[in-house]
């Protein structure tokens, strides 16, 4: 009776009630997809550094990663192995030799980080073969034995050492038209025609002077998608120290390039088949410097890393998490922005439900003395302003929350794309490209949270209720 | 068999400078099926002794004892219940519940108490024929004119079969027409259910009805009589 009351008296004025509960949807579906978003945002960038770069755990010989000392070696491969198959939870091992050198065309040198891998144990382990650019060849897969070895690199080493130009070849402009640019930007663009550009800069440049500034924010991207060109078969050198410490090195053909959202991995990191690196290293079958371990799931990573650790005493484990300490905290980080976010809206939700509460129980201070009067105590007139005040909360909320499952469900398809800031946020490792998504144990937190929310915001009003004389507020006006 | 007993009570306001004394000395007892006024000029202290014989509120001296209640014992909670179980309350103003219907009205205090459904729907029937709107059952309190909000008051305040009613002013919203159907129902309730009505009013309606009519004058009774023949 008493619920049935209070559903009633939110609707008593449907206006005002309304209008809190437009405040409390608009505020819940604001504060949750933007956390939705931002925690994309970090999935992503954690997803990538686990998927692409890291993997779960490492195991190296101590104060290698600090040194890069390419004598410090693992030898005994087998014992490891033997320990990391005996894990329950440990999916797949690889193992890698890592070496650092300098990677050089004919226009520039740049220090790298040379990575001899296993091209199917990684093809198993990470996504980097998927982020091959379509038409740069493929993941250090060559059908055509050539007499250079091989090397897949980022783009960003690849832009840095001008393999990648900017040229707006015929084929460009009838690509810029199939983009959809209209004619007349394009015709404005005849006088690049055929330029090789060696960098992205000076080709931004060199457009900017034939587009207006609104011309370049619209189909700036597309031009340079379009005069992207890469030479398939580019070569660099690369140079670095055997086991002997004797300078060496050799050419290597680009077999292909990929792209992550990851611009400091794309210019360090490259990819060279292990036996390659062993032949010109001298570092033999059975030895590496790094293993790499793949569990069955990332929530396995906190339980199994001490495991490992307490097994192999002699070496270096970390996980991911160790390896890269800011993407953990990020991680961490993001728990108290979604708590400063909820107490923010949650706030304002309490403000907006504690006013309107208020001008109701004032309104209805006859109506609340009668009651009184007639025999409904004091614990019966709270319950039923405090349910009041959770039905107004309570609908706002799971109005917000059902449009920001929604929204969220669409823009996870579709994305949504911050290309405008893919410069600063790449430079970071994070993606312009957001796929929004949420925990769904965050709805139900939000739920409890906004019932709670509902409930202390009540508490004022009612007590205000509890305190009126039934005889003065019966016979108010 | 004595309703409610009123011994010396006196009940004196010091919410201002000056001592106000609402009640002085008021020494009454009501009888069972009783149907009473107490008249008087305003300020005579009408609505002040009702508040007290209903438990509204508490007098500063003398003591008013309801169905073996001695009401000034009794903490505001069990006041509460009090009032609950053994005062039908009507107002001036109706003051019904606008959110329910003319039946959830009537059925609300039966509800406090937690009747059985079926016993309950069967009393909401019986009063809502009492009072003449059985075909406004569903209706709400606003698609109702003020003298059939008042029945349905009357009918609310008898629902839960309490020891007396206390009306303050009934009649004082209500043009004539209304005034004296209200009346008639009340009289035929009070026959019918031999249920106390205790009014405070200044309608000569009201006093034409009543088979007592109590004079009160600054706080004090200075007159009591009983009308035969009604």
């Amino acid at each position: 009776m008493i619920t049935a009351i209070a559903w009633k008296n939110v609707w008593r004025n449907k206006t005002r009630s309304l209008t809190v509960i437009s405040a409390v949807t608009i505020g819940v579906f604001a504060g949750v997809f933007s956390m939705a978003a931002i925690n994309s945002s970090v999935v992503q960038r954690i997803e990538a550094a686990v998927n692409d770069e890291l993997s779960h755990l490492q195991i190296n010989n101590k104060d290698f990663r600090k040194s890069g000392d390419l004598q410090n070696i693992i030898y005994d491969v087998n014992t490891i192995k033997s320990v990391l198959d005996s894990t329950e939870g440990v999916q797949a091992v690889t193992e890698r030799i890592i070496i650092r050198g300098v990677a050089s065309t004919a226009n520039k040198s740049t220090g790298v980080e040379i990575i001899g891998i296993d091209i199917e144990k990684e093809k198993r382990m990470f996504t980097l073969s998927e982020k091959l650019i379509p038409g740069t060849g493929s993941f250090l897969e060559n059908e055509t034995k050539t007499k250079y070895n091989t090397i897949f690199i980022g783009e960003k080493l690849a832009k840095e050492l001008s393999i990648i130009r900017y040229i707006l070849s015929p084929e460009a402009f009838d690509l810029l038209v199939s983009l959809g640019v209209p004619a007349e930007v394009v015709t404005k663009l005849e006088p690049l025609k055929d330029q090789r550009f060696t960098s992205e800069k000076k080709f931004t440049k060199a457009v900017s002077l034939l587009l207006n500034l609104k011309e370049q924010s619209k189909y700036g991207l597309k031009v340079k998608e379009a005069a992207w060109s890469y030479r398939e078969g580019s070569r660099i050198s690369l140079s670095f120290l055997d086991i002997d410490n004797n300078q060496t090195g050799a050419t290597f053909r680009v077999s292909g390039i990929y792209r992550t959202n990851n611009d400091m991995f794309e210019a360090l990191s490259v990819f060279v088949p292990v036996e390659e690196v062993r032949n010109l290293t001298g570092i033999k079958e059975g030895a590496c410097h790094r293993i790499i371990v793949r569990l069955e799931g990332n929530d396995l990573t906190n339980k199994i890393t001490p495991e490992i650790r307490e097994a192999l005493p002699d070496f270096e484990v970390m996980n991911w998490k160790e390896i890269q300490p800011d993407l953990a905290m990020i991680a961490d980080f993001m728990n108290q922005i979604y708590a400063i976010f909820m107490v923010i809206i949650l706030a304002a939700l309490a403000f907006g439900i504690v006013n309107t509460m208020l001008m109701a129980v004032l309104e209805r201070t006859r109506e609340l003395g009668m009651l009184a009067a007639i025999g409904m105590n004091r614990r019966k007139i709270f319950f039923m302003i405090m349910l009041e005040s959770i039905f107004l909360s309570i609908v706002g909320g799971f109005a917000g929350m059902g449009i920001s499952e929604v929204v969220i469900s669409i823009t996870h398809k579709t994305g949504i794309n911050l290309v405008k800031y893919s410069e600063g946020m790449e430079a970071f490792g994070y993606t312009a490209h957001l796929f929004p998504t949420i925990d769904p144990g965050f709805f139900v937190i939000t739920t409890i949270l906004i019932v709670i929310t509902g409930i202390l915001s009540s508490v004022y009003p009612a007590r205000k209720a509890l305190k009126l004389n039934p005889v003065e507020a019966i016979r108010a006006e | 068999m004595k309703v409610v007993e009123i011994k010396d009570v006196h009940k004196v306001y010091h919410d201002t400078e000056v001592e106000v004394k609402a009640v002085s000395g008021v020494t009454l007892s009501f009888e069972k099926g009783d149907f009473a006024v107490i008249v008087g000029p305003s300020g005579s202290g009408k609505t002040t002794l009702l508040n007290l014989v209903g438990g509204l509120d508490q007098p500063t001296g003398g003591e008013i004892l309801v169905a073996g209640h001695r009401l000034s014992e009794l903490r505001p909670s069990e006041l509460i219940d009090f009032r609950m179980e053994h005062v039908g309350f009507v107002f001036q103003s109706f003051n019904l519940i606008p959110v329910l219907t003319a039946a959830e009205n009537i059925g609300f205090i039966m509800n406090l108490q937690k009747w059985p459904k079926e016993k309950r729907i069967a009393r909401t029937n019986e009063l809502l024929h009492s009072v003449g709107l059985s075909d406004r059952h569903n209706s709400r309190p606003s698609q109702l004119s003020g003298g059939q909000q008042q029945r349905v008051a009357v009918a609310r305040a008898l629902a839960s079969h309490p020891e007396f009613v206390l009306a303050d002013e009934p009649t004082a919203n209500l043009d004539s027409k209304s005034a004296e159907s209200l009346l008639d129902i009340m009289e035929k309730l009070n026959r019918e259910e031999d249920m106390t009505f205790i009014f405070s009013t200044h309608d000569v309606r009201v006093m034409k009805r009543a088979r007592r009519v109590i004079t009160l004058e600054d706080g004090s009774v200075v007159s009591d009589v009983r009308v035969n023949g009604r």
